[in-house]
């Protein structure tokens, strides 16, 4: 028979962590032992009975450790009501440097109808005196109750909506959790929204460079194009951002051919029109009356967007306005 | 990005260097080759810099565009500090490089200058003295001459003016004199880069940013503060410098009493550049002036052995390649605390450390009688250089049986806890400069109190003939040094 949460001893695993130190401390017997490094705990959630997924997730840890070394979770939920568990070590040598640091990690599999267990095993494999940080990676969040046990964990708990089905429905999810998290306790965080910070950047940038920008732009419209037919979680937050900067300017949100996202954003006031277009590979194009250059947009793989959200843990009050 | 800004989000947008020139003054030198344009290439790697910055190198050595560009790739290849290099990187980042030859003296080097500037189109700019401390004054007067050096509505000028500044009290104000008919003191950066070191502003978020250390930062527990700068190398090479400067002008007049100022400071309300600068001012200003026959007691000059026969070395000289002072701060929170400075040249090792050494506790309860013990003080330990972190020495129980007790160490490494690369202090204090940030610089009242505090042994030891060399090389300085703790009870942490 196969292992369930409840039968699971969180004491067992905890040795086992401390087997592997004493491992690691005698694999490097003579090199000057390893540094244990430990920030937060990570705990992450990969998709329902995707090893794919968990993989993803495994490899993204492995890198955002050398920034954010943490004591990392990795849940996979499985349908098959199989529960095991075992830990990993993650180590790499700075540059120039002349000792190893590490970081530990913990792989659970478990039933996907066990959360409530799962949640109550994690309690003692949280690294004490440290955030947390819970990250979902899936639409799943948004489709079920089902990781709802999790949440009360976490300091911080970081979803993305980009592939979700109804963008303004997981918004508001996000605004409910926010609310129910209260001020300064619990944040919520979306990667949707961490993908904008290079064109929010660029926007800022602009309105930087031409004094009383704004203030034309504040008199008149503001049209984002967008692409994938609907528009996502990413176009409304920046919509919304701009509402907020804004108050009283008209934001049209117009549908344009081509992969979802916002394609431009067009400033028009005062006779004139000021634009941030994506150009080609990651660049925006960016015009004004005056001048044109060309912006760079950040990289947003999934350990990029993650490094920029670790580095928040606590109140982003930009997010929380857009969010209401 | 400005205050007024509506899209401002400080939390995750980088600061934005605008578009800009740097002159530097002094490019064929060794700052440079191993810190300046490795810091800016690095700076531009991490796109910290804008894509379109121009550096402009000027010197006297004739170099055309491309053999500067292709001295500094080899410079950076050499002196990038736990970064590696690329190539394709360095390609992007060498079109900015330019280079004007020319006499410092010559009024035609700074209409190059200005020329370039025009066809580059650049009106903001930073100008970095990277020369012979001797030549500052002229250059800011012969830029000032040229029509450069004003901040203007069209844009900024700046100038960052690298140590020493002024050889003493006299000179430092002379500078500042002549730097001012050109900049503002609001466009003067006197760069000390001890301050830009990640340990040192760490200082500050360790003392203001945490409940539990401020409370115990003062005179009822400290018992004394030790900041050692020791190097195990000579002169290198840089006889004829050291000659002039000795360490008390090398390294205490500026870096220690600065790093003394952080440690000491009050906090300030808020954390921006002239209320930081303010308490550390305040601070500099307090610690007390030594009267000259208080000299011998509170200040140890030293000389290694073989320091005579350095290349550009007096065989007589009496410079100091060691100074060790006590000082004591005039105020509510140190007084009476003794602060000991030391630097010193071909020491055992290269180390640079502040040790906070607490009171030992008020009652014995461990006494020796009752199991062996070794009573020894809490000891806070701000680690800047090589390893920075922070250890604090407590005692603890010996395993086993009976109540033995034992100094352990509890360390934070700034580099396991953080793996992310720290910028170096060039990159951070360069930054800062080209964004108008001057927290971490130096202000001309600052300069002129670390003077008056050092102006004293100065004298002093200007009119002394020292029986050197005192200590020999690989040792931790000479023996009037750890007398001088002494008489107090106290001695060196040499470790």
């Amino acid at each position: 028979m196969n292992p369930t949460a409840t039968a699971m001893d969180p004491e067992k695993i905890l040795r086992d962590l401390r087997d592997l130190w004493a491992r690691l401390a005698q694999d490097r017997d003579g090199a000057g032992g390893v540094l244990r490094a430990c920030s937060m705990t990570l705990i992450v959630v990969a998709e329902p009975d995707d090893e794919a997924d968990a993989e993803t997730a495994r490899k993204t840890i492995g890198v955002l450790m050398h920034v954010h070394p943490s004591r990392a979770v990795v849940l996979t939920p499985r349908e098959s009501g199989e529960f095991s568990a075992r830990v990993f070590a993650e180590c790499w040598m700075p540059f120039g440097g002349q000792q190893q640091i590490c970081s530990e990690g913990i792989e659970i599999t478990a039933d996907s109808e066990q959360t409530d267990e799962v949640a109550r095993l994690l309690v003692p494999l949280i690294a004490p005196d440290l955030p947390v940080v819970l990250w979902c990676r899936g639409p799943r969040a948004f489709l079920d109750r089902s990781l709802d046990p999790l949440f009360p964990l976490a300091n911080k708990i970081i979803f993305n909506t980009r592939a979700v089905r109804h963008p303004s429905s997981a918004i508001e999810f996000l605004r409910r959790m926010r609310k129910e998290g209260g001020k300064g306790r619990r944040q919520v965080a979306d990667l949707a929204w961490t993908r904008l910070t290079g064109w929010r950047e660029a926007v800022a940038h602009l309105m930087d460079a031409c004094p009383g920008g704004w203030l034309a732009a504040a008199s008149g419209e503001v049209r984002i194009e967008y692409g994938g037919g609907r528009p996502g979680t990413r176009s409304l937050y920046f919509a919304r951002w701009i509402e907020r900067a804004l108050p009283g300017v008209n934001v049209t949100l117009i549908p344009v051919a081509g992969g979802p996202g916002v394609h431009s954003v067009v400033f028009a006031g005062c006779g004139s029109e000021t634009s941030i277009r994506l150009g080609e590979g990651s660049s925006l194009e960016v015009r004004t009356a005056e001048r044109s250059y060309s912006a760079v947009l950040p990289p947003d793989s999934e350990e990029c967007l993650m490094r920029e959200e670790l580095s928040i843990l606590g109140r982003d009050p930009v997010f929380e306005r857009v969010l209401g | 990005m400005t205050d007024s800004n509506p899209f401002a989000d400080p939390l995750r947008f980088e600061r934005q260097v605008p578009e800009c020139a740097i002159v530097i003054f002094g490019a064929n030198g060794d700052l440079t080759k191993r810190k300046l344009i490795p810091s800016l290439y690095r700076l531009a790697y991490e796109r910290r810099l804008p894509a379109t910055v121009s550096i402009i190198g000027t010197s006297r050595t004739p170099l055309s565009d491309d053999e500067f560009r292709s001295k500094m790739h080899d410079s950076v290849k050499e002196f990038l500090e736990d970064s590696p290099f690329d190539e394709d990187q360095w390609a992007g980042f060498a079109k900015g490089l330019h280079y004007i030859a020319g006499d410092l003296s010559d009024p035609k080097l700074y209409s190059a200058i200005k020329d370039k500037l025009t066809a580059l189109g650049r009106t903001n700019v930073l100008y970095y003295l990277s020369t012979q401390p001797s030549y500052y004054g002229e250059v800011v007067e012969r830029l000032g001459a040229a029509g450069l050096g004003h901040t203007t509505t069209q844009g900024w000028q700046r100038i960052v003016v690298e140590k020493p500044f002024g050889h003493d009290l006299a000179s430092a104000r002379e500078l500042n004199e002549r730097i001012h008919k050109v900049f503002d003191e609001a466009d003067v950066y006197r760069i000390d880069h001890y301050l830009g070191k990640e340990t040192v502003q760490n200082i500050l978020a360790f003392r203001f940013g945490n409940g539990i250390f401020e409370p115990l930062w003062n005179r009822r527990y400290v018992n004394h503060v030790q900041i050692t700068a020791a190097e195990s190398i000579g002169v290198e090479g840089r006889g004829a410098y050291y000659e002039e400067a000795g360490a008390v002008r090398d390294m205490i007049q500026n870096h220690l009493l600065q790093v003394m100022a952080t440690v000491a400071m009050e906090p300030s309300a808020v954390y921006e550049p002239d209320a930081v600068r303010d308490e550390r001012a305040k601070l500099l200003r307090s610690i007390r002036i030594m009267h000259p026959e208080e000299v011998p007691s509170h200040a140890v000059a030293g000389q290694y052995a073989g320091y005579r026969h350095e290349p550009a070395v007096n065989p007589t000289s009496q410079t100091p390649t060691y100074a060790a002072a006590t000082f004591y701060v005039d105020n509510w929170r140190w007084a009476g605390v003794p602060f000991y400075i030391r630097s010193g040249k071909k020491l055992p090792k290269r180390t640079t450390e502040i040790a906070i050494q607490y009171n030992t506790a008020p009652h014995a309860l461990f006494t020796p009688d009752a199991g062996g013990v070794i009573m020894r003080p809490n000891l806070l330990i701000l680690r800047i250089q090589p390893e920075e972190g922070i250890s604090l020495r407590f005692l603890s129980k010996q395993p086993g049986s009976g109540m033995r007790l034992r100094p352990v160490s509890m360390d934070f490494n700034y580099g396991s806890s953080f793996g992310e690369r720290s910028p170096t202090a060039y990159e951070t204090l360069l930054e800062d400069a080209l964004t108008g940030d001057a927290t971490l610089y130096t202000r001309q009242d600052m300069v002129e109190a670390s003077w008056r505090v050092v102006t004293p042994i100065l004298e002093d030891w200007a009119n002394r003939k020292f029986e050197f060399p005192n200590y020999d090389p690989g040792t931790w300085g000479p023996a009037a040094a750890d007398d001088m703790l002494a008489r107090h009870g106290h001695k060196w942490r040499n470790s």
